[in-house]
C-alpha cells in the first residue's frame, strides 16, 4: 500500500472573488430601482368611539350633511361650497373650545363619493374639529 | 552626457475594497428599503390641501376601486374587519390604521369600514394626496 506524501496532496484553493463586486453592484442597482422613497400623506383622525355615541350628547353638535355632491351645513341644511365650509368651520373657533364641544357630525348619504367625504373630513380636521361617526340606527332616525 | 531616463509611473487603483463598499451599500438598502405590499391594490387616492406627510403605520386597510376590502394587503370581508384589526392592534401594539380608499367609492361601501375600525378602537389615518391650494 503506497503512502501519499502530505505535501503533495495539499492544493492551494483560491476562490475567484473578482466577480463578487459586480454581483454586489448589481444588487445595489436592484435595490435602487425597487426602493420607494414615497412617504404617505394624510391626517390622523381623532374619532370618538362608536359606543361613546356623540349624537346622544346633550350639547347640540354641529352637523354636516352630505347628499350626492352637495354639502349642507348645520341643522338648517344651508347649501355651501367646500371653501364656504372651510371658512365656516374656521369661524367656529374650535381651538378655543373644550374637546367635547369640538365634535362635528358628518351625516353622509349612501351615494356620497369618498372624495367629497375626505375633503369635508380634512376641512374639519384643519379647523381643529373632531369628527364623529353616526351608527346605522342613529342614521335611520335622522 | 548621459541623460537619465525617468521611470514611467504606473497608476494603480486599489480595487480590493470595492466589494466591501458594495456590500455595505447593499446592507444599507436592505435595512432601509420598504417594499410595497399593496402594489396589487388598484385605487386612486383623494386629494386635499389640508393633508401632510406622515409616518407609515404598520396596520393598513384599503378599499379599492372595485369596492374590495384589503387588510394588510390580503382580501378581508367587512364582517371580519373589526376582529382582524383588533387582533392586529393587540399583536403589534399600534392603534394607527392607515386607511386608503378609492376616491370614487360610495358611502354605502366606506361607511361600514369606518364604523368597524372605530369599533375596533383604531386611530384612523386617512391617506390621500396633497392638492395645491
Amino acid at each position: 500500500m503506497g503512502v501519499v506524501p502530505l505535501a503533495k496532496s495539499k492544493s492551494l484553493f483560491e476562490p475567484e472573488l473578482t466577480s463578487f463586486a459586480d454581483i454586489a453592484f448589481l444588487l445595489i442597482v436592484f435595490f435602487i430601482l425597487t426602493t420607494t422613497f414615497i412617504t404617505p400623506a394624510g391626517n390622523k383622525l381623532d374619532i370618538p368611539s362608536a359606543s361613546a355615541d356623540p349624537a346622544k350628547s346633550e350639547d347640540k353638535q354641529l352637523t354636516i350633511t352630505l347628499v350626492g355632491q352637495d354639502i349642507r351645513y348645520g341643522s338648517q341644511g344651508e347649501r355651501v361650497t367646500l371653501d364656504d365650509l372651510r371658512r365656516k368651520l374656521l369661524g367656529q373657533n374650535f381651538r378655543a373650545k373644550p374637546p367635547g364641544k369640538r365634535i362635528v357630525i358628518v351625516n353622509a348619504r349612501p351615494d356620497v363619493p369618498y372624495e367629497l367625504y375626505f375633503e369635508v373630513v380634512m376641512a374639519i380636521h384643519g379647523a381643529d374639529g373632531v369628527l364623529a361617526l353616526l351608527e346605522e340606527e342613529e342614521k335611520a332616525k335622522k | 552626457m548621459s541623460v537619465r531616463r525617468r521611470k514611467r509611473m504606473r497608476a494603480i487603483v486599489p480595487t480590493a475594497s470595492f466589494a466591501d463598499i458594495a456590500f455595505l451599500l447593499n446592507i444599507f438598502f436592505m435595512v432601509t428599503s420598504n417594499f410595497i405590499k399593496e402594489g396589487h391594490i388598484e385605487l386612486t387616492q383623494p386629494r386635499s390641501p389640508e393633508i401632510e406627510p406622515m409616518k407609515e403605520g404598520q396596520v393598513s386597510v384599503a378599499l379599492d376601486k372595485n369596492g374590495d376590502l384589503w387588510l394588510q394587503g390580503k382580501p378581508c370581508p367587512v364582517e371580519v374587519l373589526e376582529e382582524g384589526v383588533k387582533a392586529l392592534i393587540a399583536e403589534l401594539g399600534e392603534k394607527t390604521v392607515m386607511l386608503k380608499i378609492d376616491k370614487d367609492i360610495r358611502q354605502e361601501k366606506f361607511g361600514p369600514v369606518f364604523l368597524a375600525l372605530s369599533r375596533a378602537g383604531a386611530e384612523l389615518a386617512l391617506i390621500g394626496q396633497k392638492a395645491k391650494e
